[in-house]
């Protein structure tokens, strides 16, 4: 027999609740299991998942939470993974938009978006999953999700110019060496994880801007119209990958 | 203390006494429960409990595949440590129910 689809959106939750509390994998896979095991027999019963959990979907996850180890090391390991493909994808986008020249202000600047984004994720996603909100409030969580980053570089970008900061220029053979390690580390991260995000971001983020050149557009609507194509295509892109994950 | 905090401790020492019983998994500790008239126990209570069981070494898990297919099911074993933990639950209830009784016979 197949679980109810309340069933499976909650077990779906509370892996997504475990996992951005930092508990360890294999501990969460075996929970998980477990409870579907037992919804599973509850639901053959003519019983829902309401009448298994014990008070509220929140009050419940955070009771499981309670009771599992924190498992912060095998989630260090993600940081200087992503720190490189962030580190890529900069390099990618400086490189086509007129060669790599990165002031230091722009490198701390990346960092420093990195961990605020990070952190937004594990906040925002940890409270969408605990909590049972309206499809609208949940996208507009992952449309600030999506959204968030690409109004911190674009203040960042303003800054850079208002402030001076010693500045790291890339020659043609440097540049190309570059771009190749980049498209490398993409590429290697996402045979290493297994997903496709790393390549599919770059594509949304460079790919309407490298079309978009060949028309003779004036600039200003040029970068609207890119903006615009990237910011939709990065909340399609969520709503699948939360669709499928629901599933 | 609420009604619930007293039949969290409750609710383990029975967990040890049914799992001494034999190696069973968790639904099967429910239906069990409710034969007994536990039914103010919400089922998905037991996983919590058991979580903590585990860490603090009272019982063992092992997967197994059941003969019908399908995922794997998780028994429960008693340890060592599990039994003298349940000699210890049994003594101090014999002690808690016999002063309630008493003190509730007297007054009623």
């Amino acid at each position: 027999m197949k679980l109810s689809k309340q069933s499976q959106a909650f077990l779906e939750d509370l892996r997504l609740y475990l996992f951005t509390s930092g508990k360890n994998e294999h501990e969460i896979e075996e929970i998980i299991s477990e409870l579907k095991d037992h919804l599973k027999q509850a639901e053959a019963n003519g019983k829902s998942v309401d009448d298994i959990i014990e008070g509220t979907p929140k009050e419940y996850m955070q009771r499981i939470a309670g009771e599992m180890t924190l498992d912060w090391k095998s989630w260090i390991k993600y940081i200087p993974i992503l720190l490189i493909c962030l580190l890529s994808y900069d390099t990618l986008s400086n490189a086509l938009n007129g060669g790599i020249r990165i002031s230091l202000l722009e490198l701390s600047g990346n960092i420093i978006i990195f961990i605020l984004f990070s952190l937004m994720v594990i906040v925002i996603f940890k409270h969408v999953a605990s909590t049972r909100l309206s499809k609208t409030t949940e996208y507009t969580w992952f449309a600030i999700i999506g959204g968030g980053p690409i109004f911190l570089y674009i203040a960042l970008i303003y800054l850079d110019r208002l402030i001076a900061t010693p500045i790291i220029t890339f020659t043609t053979t440097g540049t190309i060496i570059a771009i190749v390690l980049a498209i490398a580390a993409l590429i290697g991260f996402s045979i290493w994880s297994k997903t496709w995000i790393t390549i599919i971001i770059p594509v949304i983020l460079f790919l309407p801007d490298l079309i978009l050149n060949q028309f003779q557009f004036n600039e200003s609507l040029q970068s609207v119209a890119s903006l615009v194509i990237t910011f939709s295509a990065l909340v399609g892109y969520l709503y699948v990958v939360n669709k499928k994950a629901k599933k | 203390m609420s009604s619930s905090q007293l039949l969290k401790g409750i609710l383990e020492g029975c967990l040890l006494s049914i799992i001494a019983k034999g190696e069973t998994y968790g639904y099967e500790m429910i239906e069990k429960l409710y034969t007994y008239g536990f039914t103010m126990v919400k089922e998905g209570s037991i996983y919590p409990l058991l979580l903590r069981m585990k860490k603090e070494g009272l019982v063992t898990t092992t997967q197994k595949q059941l003969p019908s297919g399908g995922p794997k099911r998780k028994y429960y074993v008693l340890t060592d440590h599990g039994r003298t933990e349940l000699q210890a639950f049994k003594r101090k209830w014999n002690d808690i129910s016999k002063s309630v009784e008493q003190l509730l016979g007297k007054e009623g």
